[in-house]
Order: C-alpha cells, then sequence, then structure tokens
C-alpha cells in the first residue's frame, strides 16, 4: 500500500489527470472551446451554444468541467486534464447521437491560458463516425 | 577497537528500536478509539458525498445518462436499478457506521460502494473522494466497533484494544496527502510565485463583492489581488501544507501540527468549495492521537472532563470539592490550574482555544 501510493504521487507528474497525487488547485488556467461538426462532405458546421439536430451538448455531457465550454471556463485540475477528457467527450458524443446523421466528427480548437500565459492553441477531435443511414 | 564497539552498539540499538517499532505496529494491540471518531466523522460523510449521485437518481438520470470515462473496458458496469440499490445500501451502511453498529461490516460495504461508484468513471473523481475512499478502507481494515459503538454497548468486549497497523497505514496516507499536495506546489515556480492564487483572486473577485457586498469587498480585494501579497500568502500554504505533514510524526510538534490543520482545513472551507476534505481531513487527525486510553489519572470537581473526554486521555474520578491533580503517563504531577489547563489541551472540543483560555 505505502509503495502503491507512493507510486501514485509520482505518477502524478506524469498523469494530465495526477489521480491519486493529490495535486489539488494545482493551476489557475482558463480555457474556451470553439466546436464543429465537420460533415461527410468536410463542410465545418459550427455549433452556437452547443446546440445541433435537437442536441444539447450541456445535456449531453452533464458534467461540470466541460459544461458551455465555448465561454471562458477555468480549467478544473489543469489545461492538460481539460483537453484530455474533452477528447473523450467528443467520442463519446459520437457514439451517442444516433439522430444525427450528418456528422463525420467533431472537432474542438481549445485556446487556453495556462496560469494567465497565452493564448495557446490545440485541437482535438472525435473518432470517424459510420454515417450508412437506415 | 572503541570506536567498533561504538559503531555496533549504535547499529544494535537501531535494529533494536525498528524491531520495537515493526512490533508495536504488527504485534500489540493498542487503543482503536481514533479509528472509532474516524468512522462517526465519516458516516454522514458518506452520505453527504453520494447526495448529488442519489438526487440525480431521484430524477431518473444516473451515470448511464451522461459523459462517462470508464478507468478500465473489464470493470463492471451495474444496471440502473441496481446502481440507485447500491446507492441507498451505501446510505444505510453510513448510518450504520455512525451508530456503530456492525461497525466493520458497515464501514466495510459503505467502503465497496464509494470505492465502486469512484472507479465507474473518471468523471467522478475528485482529489477529497480519493480521500475518502482511502479512509473507508483503512478503518474497515481496523476493529474499529470496539469503542464509541452500539456494537460496544451490545457486547462489551475487555477493552478497546485492537490491532493497529491499520491506523498506521493511514497515518501515512494521511501524511502523503498534505505532503503530496505541498510538495507539488513548491516545485511549481507558478504556485510558490503567488501566480496561481493570485490569477485565481483576481478572477473570483466578483464571488468575493457579493458575499461581502462593496463596503467590505473593497478594503478586502484590495489586499487580495494584490501581487505582494502573494507571494508571501502561496510560500506560506505550501510552508504550512509540508509543516503538517512531517509536524503530525513528532510528538513535539504534533499538538500544533494538529492546531495549524484545523486552521488550513478551515481556511480551504472558507474559501473554496472542497465537498467532504475539509471534514474528513479534520476527522482524519483523530487518528494522531496516541493509542493509549486512561493512561493519566486525573481528581477533578468537575463532571464536563468526562463527557467532552472523547479519546479517553484520562482515568477520571470526579470528587466534588476537591482541587484538579493529574499525573501523566510519566509520572508527573500537574495540580491546580496547571491540571486544568493541561487537561484542555487534550480534549477535543477544547484544545483548539486552550492556549487562548487561561485562568487567571
Amino acid at each position: 500500500m505505502v509503495v502503491a501510493q507512493l507510486a501514485l504521487v509520482a505518477n502524478g507528474y506524469r498523469d494530465p489527470h495526477n489521480y491519486f497525487a493529490f495535486q489539488p488547485f494545482n493551476e489557475s488556467s482558463t480555457y474556451a472551446v470553439e466546436l464543429v461538426r465537420v460533415l461527410d462532405d468536410g463542410q465545418r458546421v459550427p455549433v452556437p451554444n452547443g446546440r445541433w439536430e435537437g442536441y444539447d451538448w450541456n445535456e449531453l455531457i452533464d458534467w461540470g468541467p466541460l459544461r458551455s465550454p465555448w465561454r471562458q471556463r477555468h480549467a478544473f485540475s489543469g489545461v492538460d486534464a481539460v483537453v484530455d477528457f474533452l477528447d473523450h467527450a467528443l467520442d463519446w458524443m459520437a457514439d451517442n447521437t444516433p439522430g444525427d446523421t450528418e456528422t463525420r466528427y467533431w472537432e474542438a480548437t481549445v485556446t487556453y491560458y495556462r496560469n494567465a500565459r497565452g493564448p495557446h492553441v490545440t485541437v482535438v477531435r472525435s473518432h470517424d463516425r459510420e454515417l450508412g443511414g437506415p | 577497537m572503541t570506536a567498533a564497539v561504538s559503531s555496533a552498539s549504535a547499529t544494535s540499538t537501531w535494529w533494536d528500536r525498528s524491531r520495537r517499532w515493526l512490533s508495536e505496529v504488527f504485534d500489540e494491540p493498542a487503543s482503536v478509539r481514533g479509528t472509532a471518531v474516524l468512522r462517526i466523522v465519516l458516516g454522514p460523510c458518506v452520505i453527504w458525498h453520494l447526495r448529488p449521485f442519489l438526487a440525480d437518481a431521484l430524477d431518473g438520470i444516473t451515470y448511464h445518462d451522461r459523459f462517462q470515462q470508464p478507468w478500465w473496458p473489464w470493470y463492471p458496469n451495474a444496471p440502473e436499478g441496481l446502481y440507485v440499490a447500491l446507492l441507498w445500501i451505501g446510505v444505510a451502511a453510513a448510518v450504520l457506521m455512525t451508530v456503530g453498529w456492525w461497525s466493520r461490516i458497515a464501514t466495510g460495504s459503505a467502503f465497496a460502494v464509494v470505492a465502486y461508484n469512484l472507479f465507474l468513471s473518471q468523471t467522478h473523481f475528485h482529489h477529497n473522494r480519493a480521500f475518502l475512499v482511502i479512509l473507508l478502507a483503512g478503518v474497515a481494515l481496523c476493529d474499529n466497533g470496539r469503542a464509541l459503538s452500539l456494537d460496544a454497548l451490545r457486547r462489551p468486549p475487555p477493552d478497546d484494544r485492537a490491532l493497529v497497523w491499520p491506523i498506521w497505514l493511514l497515518r501515512f496516507e494521511a501524511a502523503a496527502v498534505y505532503f503530496a499536495s505541498g510538495f507539488s506546489k513548491l516545485i511549481d515556480p507558478d504556485w510558490v510565485g503567488g501566480r496561481v492564487l493570485h490569477d485565481r483572486s483576481v478572477r473570483y473577485q466578483s464571488e468575493v463583492r457579493d458575499a461581502l457586498g462593496d463596503t467590505l469587498a473593497d478594503p478586502v480585494l484590495e489586499v487580495v489581488t494584490a501581487r505582494a501579497f502573494h507571494w508571501v500568502l502561496s510560500p506560506a500554504a505550501v510552508a504550512t501544507e509540508l509543516f503538517i505533514a512531517f509536524g503530525l510524526w513528532f510528538r513535539r510538534t504534533r499538538l500544533v501540527a494538529v492546531w495549524v490543520a484545523v486552521a488550513f482545513h478551515v481556511g480551504i472551507e472558507v474559501t473554496s468549495h472542497v465537498q467532504v476534505f475539509s471534514v474528513i481531513g479534520i476527522g482524519a487527525l483523530a487518528l494522531w492521537a496516541v493509542p493509549s486510553t486512561r493512561d493519566r489519572t486525573l481528581v477533578t470537581p468537575s463532571r464536563w472532563v468526562g463527557w467532552l473526554d472523547w479519546m479517553a486521555r484520562f482515568d477520571i474520578t470526579v470528587a466534588p470539592g476537591a482541587s484538579w491533580c493529574m499525573v501523566d503517563r510519566d509520572g508527573t504531577v500537574l495540580e491546580g490550574q496547571q491540571a486544568r489547563q493541561f487537561v484542555r489541551t487534550r480534549l477535543p472540543a477544547t484544545f483548539l482555544i486552550s492556549r487562548f483560555w487561561r485562568y487567571p
């Protein structure tokens, strides 16, 4: 147990989420996301306020740290953790929006300030969806 | 020759001390009252922790209905009905923990539910929840129902002693939390240099204004949004965490470290939303009480000492009209005001103010 805990504390310097490494309030970073749907023909469609085709980002994701990410938000547990979660959230959304028959994949352009330094930009995207139709 | 003998003697002393310590940790039963106090504190914290999940469940929402990020692909996903039932089992276990009925089974069940819920999705992770899981595991490993429990009332054990290696494990974990937090900030120039806290203070100043009103907020914000203020506050915060992490281990600094830890947790609770962390952090301080009970004798005219002596620090004789007299573990005798003052420093409810509360 002691060795495992020490290993987890050490791992916290590598793991963006620092699980069981106890590094609370580690950053004062902020981020904002520009969310687009990329359709089969390559067209990029913005998603104003996270709403499209009867879906709502906030209702689907329903998790505080990723709520309304198009606004400037505090990066819960740090920028790296938020970007990693956002990446997974896009995949999750791609798998859980069967009524959307247009979107090939999701893309999020993340503009962030790490401890008030920036802006920095990074892009994450979901996996490709199958658009076979009924 | 003399040097060789001296070296051998030092090695022998070190070896003897280590063996004694290992024997104390793994073989010798000692009081588990500290874990009993922690069990009582953890019960309501488990309910408080499960409350948002239960509130969602009452609205028909579970983790199945929102973004989740599994920790491991093989981890079993409970169907919705079973998941909600597990949450309620966790609540029932927490109630039983607090009153000490089937204490160990209840603590183990609460641990199982809280841990299962935590590992359902990485989005369920918070540092305070991780600490809660660790504390529940440690308390469940200890025979914590031997004191301050309905179990002890129904079937009184011969004493409140059991093997205490889980207490040592929990002490390590508690100190590791303070150390890991403090050390990570110490080696981060943005943190120890005040940049992180300063930026947060500037960004959240509107919340301070909302809470205090303009008249009071203006002078407060003038201080807390000043860059220079954070050149002092941030290193002080780091030093505080590291002092607690190390100070709790040594008898000479332990009482001060406990006092600092309480102030630290209250400060965090006032300024941030940390869910159950403050309460379990303060509750875990009970683990640092020396695991022996009734090993100081006290003659007192007051009944209140008995009511407030939750950690059973004293073998108390109440004698109306008598003057205070206390015999410490090492045989030191304190009388009158000195005895009264010493007693206050050893009672959980009074030790925080005991330094400022003196008779003329």
